[in-house]
């Protein structure tokens, strides 16, 4: 524990300051060199005893006994795991604070159809879950709007910024739309009958249909000049027409991502499956189709009574083996620090660990369209890394010292290490 | 079933008035003529069932004024009686259905909007001497609001019954029944029973009244009640301590009930021994409504010595046509689907007594076909009929007057032709020497192929059909379609184009039965001519019909599993307790003997015998190869909500310390097996935290398989829960709907505060009631038992201890001093997420702290959380467990516990001690449970891995050497539940009927129940807070 508190120390100005105090990291000013870590490059296998050099916020160079360049600081990193910094899907980081006080709630948008409002509008940098969220390697969030069926947009942001625009990465990748449910339920709250259940369905299904078809109807108008006004919903989904946004489906039900495959196939569109808690009973199907998957259930319970205990745990197994491009979410906020332990978890239950890595780390930067910047130590990507004593996946291993996020050293201090540093001094 | 709309008394007194000079009363004055009709009535030649097992061929019953009068074995009719003839005919006894709600007013129905939309009634109107309770109704006698009601009667006269135990079906102490004829008489003359069983059920019905709001809470208003009652026989017109004791009509009424006895309402097999239990302590006897799921837990039924009523309602198949249907679609009911109506065979096997009732049938003709499914499972006919007559007529207590065919019995019976239990049908139903005619006794059968001769020209008939008699006249190759057929009880009309004598043209018929074979005809011509012939049957035809009929094959071979407990990864039994040699193992001892690299453990008798390095095998010790392997106690939770049914808070009154989780454990949820998979052996089910002082706690091992009862540890001391903060005072409620007190944490205080005191006031008039002179107290009225105080006073008395709900520095203290003014210690706060801000001050009182490892955020008052807390505590000396309070977290324990070393710092030791022996302190069954400690019970868990590493998988889990969980039975236990799956929807797509029968069938999937899951299991309204509700 001494050692962690050393690093911590290290890494932040003082621990009994406010939490507003915690200060976004400075602009990278020199070079940095991590010498003698084990890396975990994603792409290129796990490095022992190497080095690694950050220059101007990049990745300039790996290898063993790199030359330390003039008025680099170097940090003996021996022993320790880096990693690149791990990004978040599917969050509502800095739109919810504190979940039962509506006030501090800005993650649901009233009514149905809701493409035009933006996850980073009300992102609050200063959210005092943020900063516990990066101790765990975290650096990067996607902030998704929730709601009823087309939720809105989600942006990508590093979780090191003064506002959202500093923090950007990416914004407004694409539009989000929760699935119409399927099935009928026999749990004793649901009042309706099978048959009234199933109509409620198809009524659900088709009014996101026909908000397709409005969007695609304004997307044809609009390029041919026919537009009389404007109208900031359909507006708000034009890149899925042509080209420039993708969509992000959340299903979960087999039935659900069946229904999605072929929509989606009939407008042409990119997406990416999200929750996708019955994709192991259609992995081949998915697999084939090349279906982008990003699994939210890595702690799941069973969705269904007579499936086997550890179904959701062995799921990220089953995609990998079948050859799905797949990535592992927690969805959430506070909780989503326990991302990295989840998929530890899919690896106890059949995962390859680099498999697990990467489910965190390149695959979520591939599928928001970034990988050119983030999610693997590459030369020329940026120099965002994690530094953990131990392994990051595993709680009896995972102790982050350090995070670089595009150079820029992170506070890792956070609210609960300045009530603990607090608290530890009460007689 | 059968909603008896009471008709009004303006139509009831209409349908008296009709046969008016049958049934005046003796105590009306006759308007016009007397009636002085004769009713001496002999019916000769018939089979007569007696009594089930008892048939008297050839006899002639002799009934007079309403009764029997003898049985004439020699088949002689008497001088002067009227006679019918009823050859090949059997009478059985008239049909008795114990559970009715027929001739007595039904409950008005309630309009109620969602759970937030009224506000809360915590008291109920006081009127006419009620209870205090608005689902009390035990004053009620229902003999005094009954009245006849020949249209609601039609209902149970066309399937075979003559008499009811009836009363209103509405809330959990209904009334006092009354058993009734089904005559069409003023109701002074259908009275069997004028004060049969008090009915009741588990449900508050119309009731307004918050309390009870779940099934525990329910149990403990009986529990209450009763004890009332009892109180009431020896307190009433006494003077209590303020005041003479109140007139109460409700507790008056059930002064006798040990006598009187109940019939009682479940909804399940679980709910039925729930009930036994509650029942048994006041030496009630009870009768129970049965669910047809008593087959899937028989041996418990059985021992609770009970008589059930059994509805038949058997459940219409889930709907598996779908090609996604099996995406919907449990296990667990389509086995019940096909073994529910064997339910009846399968307790007449282990020889448990039942009746049938109508109850819940949706259409009251789906009886018969039911009873039938039920006889084609196995059950035997003279059991069904011993349903129908002689078991109801014991639980209606009227065996001494209905339910056999036997001299001075009421001429209460059914006359059928054929075998009712296969096929027959009723043809009269006898009420009190009344026939009430349902199909003529002699019908003619047309069916049939049917000779005759006219015109010197050999003619066919091919006919077909009871009602409607359908069919074509064949004439050498030609065949011509007969029509407009029309019928009554002897004669056959019908027109066909043919040609008779030259001829041609509409021909119109007649044919009448003249015996079993022979038919007489007229067929009249186009020119009016006449034709007569006869015609006589083809005997061999009718006869394949015949048998086709009886063809109906036992449907007893079930594709099904039956286990323990009947829904997928059930087991076949308990296992078996094994003595073990584990080796090489790394043992987490979890005591002072720390973490052992390469050990053995040895396991005797269910107990850890020896723990130690490279020990020797004893004779008939099963070996365990744990090479590579970590072997850790079995996983304790403090504070979990699984395997609870109905309701985890009685989200009612602030103060509910007499409700009990224990009365409401259930055995059949799955989340007892999931978290055996993840290692945890035994879990503290507590109530939830809706009110200041909730409900008693109980702990479980969790033995799937077994019954409630078999999971309870018995060993473990009393324990309750108390809650704290933004849950108890209602945060989340709108401002309008908060009237319950209390609404601050100021007020927590106060209040339990107050029932502390208001508890030792109670023992202080105990006490002083227990020195009276007898002469005193013959004036004094003993103090009232109170469940609810006697509960507070075992805390007082450091019998039972407090585990508390709590999050915040200020109330954590708060709780600690007021403890401290009552002289106790509080054993464990859970949640207690500030507990690090207040470690110093919980470690002098010596309280515990369980806690989550790194939940925060989710409400305000869990801002200042941290995942550093357990350390923090544990440094200042709080003893410090992790708990889940989640279905989930409970399957994972152990990564929790590794939290602390992620961000503290905590030794892996210490960290696995905080989810094993810690928590086995805090809930005080450290000497039997929590490490592997030589002589503690042999409870625990062999993982693949580290055991707080998430690279860990639970291989196996024991307890009490008992292999509950195994990874690799597991394997087949899935690969089982596919096949049987399939072949059983293979059976229902095969079954041309599976989709008839009852919608709501099933067991309903429970909630995952959270600390704050609030709502009224019998309004079912529900408040299911978002993800993090804790």
């Amino acid at each position: 524990m001494k050692k962690l508190m050393t690093a911590v120390a290290a890494a932040s100005l003082t621990l009994s300051a406010a939490a507003h105090d915690i200060v976004p990291g400075e602009p990278q000013q020199q070079p940095i060199l991590l010498q003698g870590g084990t890396l975990y490059t994603i792409t290129n296998g796990i490095k022992q005893d190497t080095d690694l050099l950050l220059v101007d916020g990049k990745i300039s160079a790996m290898g063993k006994n790199l030359a330390t360049p003039e008025g680099a600081q170097v940090i003996d990193v021996t022993g320790k795991h880096l990693y690149p910094g791990v990004i978040a899907m599917d969050t509502t980081l800095g739109l919810k604070e504190i979940e039962a006080v509506r006030a501090t709630e800005d993650s649901d948008e009233t009514g149905a159809v809701t493409p035009e409002v933006s996850g980073h509008v009300a992102y609050n940098p200063d959210s005092e879950v943020i900063p516990t969220i990066r101790y765990n390697g975290i650096s990067h969030a996607q902030i998704v709007p929730q709601g009823e069926l087309i939720t809105g947009r989600s942006s990508l942001l590093q979780l090191d910024g003064w506002t959202y625009e500093d923090a950007g990465e990416r914004l407004d990748i694409g539009v989000h739309v929760n699935w119409p449910r399927v099935g009928v339920s026999n749990s004793w709250w649901e009042t309706r009958s099978p048959e009234e259940q199933r109509k409620a369905n198809a009524e659900a299904r088709k009014n996101l249909k026909r908000a397709f078809i409005e969007a695609k109807a304004y997307y044809d108008a609009k390029q041919a000049g026919e537009l009389k006004g404007t109208d900031l919903r359909w507006e708000a989904m034009l890149g899925l027409f042509d080209g420039s946004g993708m969509l992000f489906v959340h299903a979960d039900d087999q039935r659900q991502i069946q229904e999605a495959m072929e929509l989606t196939k009939e407008f042409g569109f990119d997406w990416v499956l999200m929750g996708a808690r019955d994709a192991w009973r259609m992995a081949d199907e998915l697999a084939a189709a090349e279906i982008r998957v990003v699994y939210g259930a890595p702690f799941g319970l069973p969705t269904r009574h007579d499936e086997a205990f550890d179904q959701a745990f062995s799921t990220p197994a089953t995609l990998a083996q079948a050859g799905v491009d797949f990535a592992i979410s927690y969805p959430g906020y506070w909780d989503v620090r326990n991302l990295a332990f989840a998929a530890g978890n899919a690896v106890a239950y059949g995962l390859d660990k680099e498999a697990a890595l990467r489910a965190i780390t390149l695959t979520p930067a591939e599928f928001m369209g970034v990988a050119d910047r983030v999610g693997s130590l590459d030369v020329g990507k940026q120099a965002t890394v994690v530094i953990s004593d131990g392994d990051l996946l595993d709680p009896i291993g995972q102790k982050v010292d350090m995070l670089f996020i595009e150079g820029r050293l992170v506070d890792l201090n956070n609210r609960h290490l300045q009530l603990y540093n607090k608290y530890q001094q009460k007689p | 079933m059968i909603s008896s709309n009471r008709l009004s008394k303006l139509a009831v007194a209409m349908c008296a008035a009709l046969p008016a000079l049958v049934s005046a009363s003796q105590t009306t004055t006759v308007q016009g003529l007397h009636d002085n009709s004769s009713s001496y009535v002999a019916l000769q030649n018939a089979t007569i069932v007696t009594e089930p097992g008892t048939t008297i061929e050839n006899a002639t019953l002799v009934i007079r004024n309403g009764k029997i009068e003898r049985i004439n074995t020699n088949n002689r009719a008497p001088e002067g009686a009227r006679v019918v003839d009823l050859s090949g005919h059997t009478v059985y006894p008239g049909f008795i259905d114990a559970y009715s709600n027929y001739g007595v007013p039904q409950p008005e129905k309630q309009q109620r909007g969602p759970w937030f939309s009224t506000r809360p009634e915590y008291n109920n109107k006081r009127e006419g001497g009620n209870a205090a309770n608005d689902a009390i109704h035990a004053q009620v006698q229902w003999v005094d609001n009954a009245a006849s009601d020949s249209k609601s009667a039609q209902d149970y006269i066309q399937q075979g019954f003559t008499a009811v135990q009836s009363a209103r079906l509405d809330g959990i102490f209904q009334g006092q029944a009354v058993t009734l004829s089904l005559a069409d008489k003023i109701v002074n003359n259908v009275v069997y029973q004028a004060q049969a069983r008090h009915f009741g059920s588990f449900d508050k019905g119309t009731s307004q009244q918050q309390y009870p709001n779940s099934l525990m809470g329910s149990i403990a208003l009986i529990r209450q009640t009763l004890s009332d009652a009892n109180w009431y026989e020896q307190a009433y017109g006494k003077d209590a301590y303020n005041g003479p004791v109140e007139y109460n009509a409700a507790l008056a009424e059930l002064g006798p009930v040990e006598q009187e006895g109940f019939v009682f309402t479940v909804s399940d097999d679980k709910s039925l021994l729930r009930a036994h239990t509650v029942f048994s302590e006041f030496d009630v006897p009870v009768t129970y409504v049965g669910s047809n799921f008593e087959y899937a837990r028989l041996d418990a039924i059985k021992a609770t010595n009970s008589t059930l009523i059994l509805p038949l309602n058997f459940p219409a198949a889930p709907d598996v046509s779908g090609v996604n249907d099996h995406l919907d679609v449990e296990l667990a009911d389509l086995r019940h689907w096909e073994r529910a109506p064997g339910n009846a065979a399968a307790l007449s096997a282990a020889d448990i007594d039942f009746s049938f009732t109508l109850h819940q049938l949706k259409k009251a003709d789906e009886f018969w076909p039911n009873l039938r499914k039920a006889v084609q499972h196995g059950l035997s006919k003279d059991r069904a009929l011993a349903a129908l007559t002689t078991v109801p007529a014991r639980i209606a207590g009227v065996a001494d007057k209905a339910g056999k065919i036997a001299p001075g019995y009421m001429a209460d019976f059914v006359v059928a032709e054929g075998d009712l239990f296969t096929s027959g049908t009723i043809k009269s139903v006898w009420l009190q020497g009344e026939e009430k005619e349902l199909a003529p006794l002699r019908k003619a059968d047309f069916n049939g192929s049917i000779a005759a001769t006219i015109a010197n020209q050999a003619v066919t008939f091919e006919l077909k059909g009871d009602d409607k008699v359908g069919g074509e006249l064949v004439i050498g190759d030609t065949r011509s379609k007969l029509r407009s057929s029309r019928r009554d009880e002897s004669k056959l009309s019908f027109v066909v184009d043919t040609e008779f004598a030259g001829v041609a043209g509409t021909w119109r018929m007649q044919l009448e039965q003249t015996a079993e074979q022979n038919y007489a005809g007229v067929a009249v011509g186009p020119d009016g001519r006449e034709l007569t012939f006869s015609g006589s049957r083809d005997t061999a035809e009718q006869m394949t019909a015949e048998s086709e009929k009886s063809a109906d094959q036992a449907h007893t071979d079930y594709v099904s599993r039956l286990t323990y407990p009947n829904v997928a990864y059930g087991l076949d039994g308990l296992p078996e307790r094994q003595n073990l040699h584990i080796k090489n193992a790394t043992v987490w001892t979890a005591d002072e003997q720390g973490i052992l690299e390469q050990a053995d453990i040895l396991v005797r008798d269910g107990q850890f015998y020896r723990v130690g390095k490279d020990l020797r095998t004893p004779s008939g010790y099963t070996v365990i190869d744990a090479t590579g392997m970590h072997v850790t106690p079995g996983i304790i939770d403090e504070h979990s909500h699984i395997a609870i049914d109905r309701g985890v808070n009685e989200a009612s009154e602030a103060i509910t310390s007499e409700v009990r989780i224990g009365d409401v454990v259930n055995p059949d949820d799955i989340h007892i097996y999931r978290s055996l998979a993840g290692g945890t052996t035994m879990a503290q089910l507590l109530h939830g935290s809706a009110n200041p002082i909730g409900g008693q706690a109980q702990v479980i091992k969790l033995r799937w398989g077994a019954t409630a009862d078999q999971m309870k540890f018995d060993a473990a001391p009393p324990s309750i829960k108390f809650a704290l903060g933004e849950n108890v005072k209602q945060s989340r409620y709108p401002s309008w709907l908060s009237t319950r007190y209390p609404q601050t944490r100021m007020g927590v205080e106060t209040l339990m505060r107050d029932g502390f005191t208001a508890a030792l006031d109670y023992r202080e008039r105990m006490q002083a009631y227990e020195k009276l002179s007898r002469s005193e107290r013959a004036k004094t009225a003993p103090p009232r038992p109170d469940y609810r105080l006697q509960t507070l006073l075992e805390i007082l008395d450091r019998e039972r201890f407090v585990h508390a709900h709590s999050y915040v520095q200020s109330e954590i203290l708060m709780l600690l001093r007021l403890a401290e003014d009552f002289n106790f210690t509080l054993t464990t706060f859970t949640h207690i997420l500030e507990g690090y801000k207040v470690a110093s001050e919980m470690a002098k009182h010596g309280a515990g702290g369980s806690s989550f490892a790194d939940w925060w955020a989710y409400k305000f008052e869990v801002y200042d959380a941290i995942p550093q807390n357990a350390c923090l505590m544990s440094e200042k000396g709080v003893l410090t467990s992790i708990n889940s309070d989640s279905n989930d977290l409970q399957r994972r324990l152990n990564t929790e516990a590794a939290k602390s070393v992620t961000y503290c710092g905590m030794s892996e030791h210490e960290a696995l001690k905080m989810v094993t022996l810690n928590p086995a302190k805090q809930l005080k069954v450290d000497q039997y449970v929590g490490s592997i400690t030589e002589g503690k019970h042999a409870d625990f868990v062999i993982w693949n891995n580290h055991p707080l590493s998430s690279y860990a998988r639970v291989e196996q889990t024991w307890i009490n050497a008992r292999n509950f969980f195994d990874r690799e039975r597991d394997q087949v236990l899935r690969a089982e539940l596919q096949d049987e799956k399939q072949a059983l929807m293979q059976k229902v797509l095969a079954d041309p009927a599976a989709s008839n029968g009852a919608e709501n069938g099933y067991k309903r999937e429970q909630p995952s129940w959270h600390c704050d899951t609030e709502h009224d299991t019998w309004l079912q309204t529900f408040t299911a807070h978002s993800h993090g509700g804790h």
